[in-house]
């Protein structure tokens, strides 16, 4: 019952400390998943010279951990006098990690795209862009929207990491209060209960949206059998890229 | 050379490689204005690349393509002409899945040659009435047989008002009654007198409704002749041994 009556002092501060998890979360969304899909973009255009430098960026932003990044920004970037607050640097950081990492995702989705459908487009005598925007992103959000729910989560979870530069965001204050009353326990039970009841609901809310069903939505007008294996327009634009 | 005896596409010393690997060597061919044309041969003959070389989607790796006279390529401009002019139709129909039937068709006009939408769309009913599925206009090509895609897929093609339509085995991934309602269309667009370009495995098509046949093996043409000669009385030895084997089956 103690636990209880504990956490009934904790909650509001917690509230406000999940009210700046929240917007993190979203500010680092916001910026990080539109850099994520040009980068997407960039990695699987034709030119060298646009895909290399976004496979190094994706590259590094998926081999640093997001705390090195987050100390790089916060600790690193006022050596170059460029000074920005905490909650700034931790959705700089926070967002370049999303973009590296969604980048990925978005290209699986482009990739998956078969590469018939790219050629019908080019018989249709329908320009890169319109391609792109007319025919291959519709049905790529489609795949990708399951595993960037799921890094959503990852992320609003990792943005706990703040707590290094001391954003008052949720970890935050379950420390502090737990550093004034040493209970360690109950208020870090109660801030992982927090973080999971968002994270449950947000799994939730996509099973209900998006029900598990045959992976292939973007191979749905494709016969379920590929007779000729040798003909070019049944390979995906991956199997394409390796020959 | 007059405009009545100048071929409506021309492919001239054509080559195709896929990196260092030829596959189709220095073919040529002409097609007349209303003609049909079959491609017939061995698997790994090459008439799927030589034909989709025509429209550039393998750029030749040497000589030309000319159509009406003009040679296509080298700038993005000629490319997109040609490929306005020239309709295809794919083995594996490769319909959008998340349109209908009618954006599918629709989208090519409106979005390359810029035509309204409402007159895009009378238009695109014009064709799925022709290919008989204008009652399937709002559904989705996963919910239709892969024949009924690949008549979507006609349709789409048809469009764009092509002066050449390419078919890349259009019933190979049908089954065949399936395949003969597509063929049905074709053959009524055959007699509409549009100008075609067929790759294909149905020796009947091949026979009835084409022109003049042409036999690919080994990336090259072996023999081309009028069709029913071509069929009955083959002269090259691989002819005659590819027709055996395919009628004998």
């Amino acid at each position: 019952m103690s636990m209880l009556n504990e956490w009934q002092d904790y909650l509001p501060d917690f509230l406000d400390g999940l009210v700046v998890t929240l917007q993190l979360t979203g500010v680092s969304l916001l910026l990080g998943l539109p850099l994520g899909l040009a980068l997407a973009l960039a990695m699987t255009a034709r030119r060298r010279a646009v895909r290399w430098p976004a496979i190094l960026l994706v590259e590094v932003g998926r081999g640093a951990p997001a705390l090195v990044v987050l100390y790089f920004v916060y600790y690193g970037l006022p050596q170059l006098s460029l000074t920005w607050s905490s909650f700034a640097c931790a959705a700089i950081a926070l967002a370049f990690t999303t973009s590296a990492y969604t980048a990925d995702i978005f290209r699986a989705g482009i990739n998956s795209i078969p590469v018939g459908h790219r050629e019908a487009c080019q018989a249709l005598g329908l320009s890169h862009g319109k391609e792109l925007r007319l025919v291959v992103l519709p049905q790529a959000i489609r795949v990708v929207v399951p595993p960037l729910v799921g890094f959503c989560i990852l992320l609003y979870q990792g943005t706990s990491l703040a707590f290094a530069v001391s954003v008052p965001e949720l970890l935050s204050r379950a420390y502090s209060q737990a550093s004034i009353t040493y209970q360690f326990t109950a208020t870090l039970t109660l801030a992982g209960l927090v973080y999971g009841a968002i994270s449950l609901a947000a799994v939730a809310l996509m099973r209900a949206r998006w029900p598990r069903r045959a992976p292939t939505v973007a191979g749905a007008a494709l016969p379920p059998e590929r007779p000729d294996r040798t003909n070019p327009s049944w390979e995906t634009t991956s199997e394409r890229r390796e020959r | 050379m007059t405009a009545e005896s100048r071929p409506l596409l021309a492919l001239d010393g054509v080559c195709v490689a896929y990196r260092h690997h030829e596959v189709v060597h220095d073919v040529s061919l002409e097609v007349a204005s209303g003609e049909v044309v079959a491609l017939i041969g061995p698997s790994g003959a090459g008439k799927s690349s030589l034909l989709r070389a025509i429209n550039f989607l393998e750029p030749p790796s040497k000589g030309r393509v000319l159509l009406e006279g003009a040679e296509v390529g080298g700038s993005r401009r000629s490319l997109d002409a040609l490929r306005r002019d020239v309709g295809m139709v794919f083995q594996s129909f490769n319909l959008f899945p998340h349109l209908t039937a009618l954006q599918n068709v629709m989208l090519a006009p409106v979005h390359t040659l810029g035509v309204p939408p409402a007159q895009a769309r009378e238009r695109a009913m014009q064709q799925l009435t022709h290919v008989g599925l204008a009652d399937h206009a709002h559904v989705k090509p996963g919910k239709c047989s892969g024949g009924q895609q690949q008549r979507i897929a006609i349709a789409r093609a048809l469009a764009m008002e092509p002066k050449v339509m390419l078919f890349d085995e259009p019933t190979s991934a049908l089954d065949p009654e399936l395949g003969a309602e597509v063929l049905a269309t074709m053959r009524s667009l055959a007699a509409e007198g549009m100008t075609m370009v067929v790759v294909t495995h149905e020796m009947h098509f091949a026979e009835d409704v084409a022109d003049r046949v042409v036999f690919m093996a080994d990336g090259r043409i072996v023999e081309q002749n009028a069709a029913g000669k071509l069929m009955r009385d083959p002269q090259h030895p691989r002819t005659q041994r590819f027709l055996n084997a395919v009628r004998n089956r």
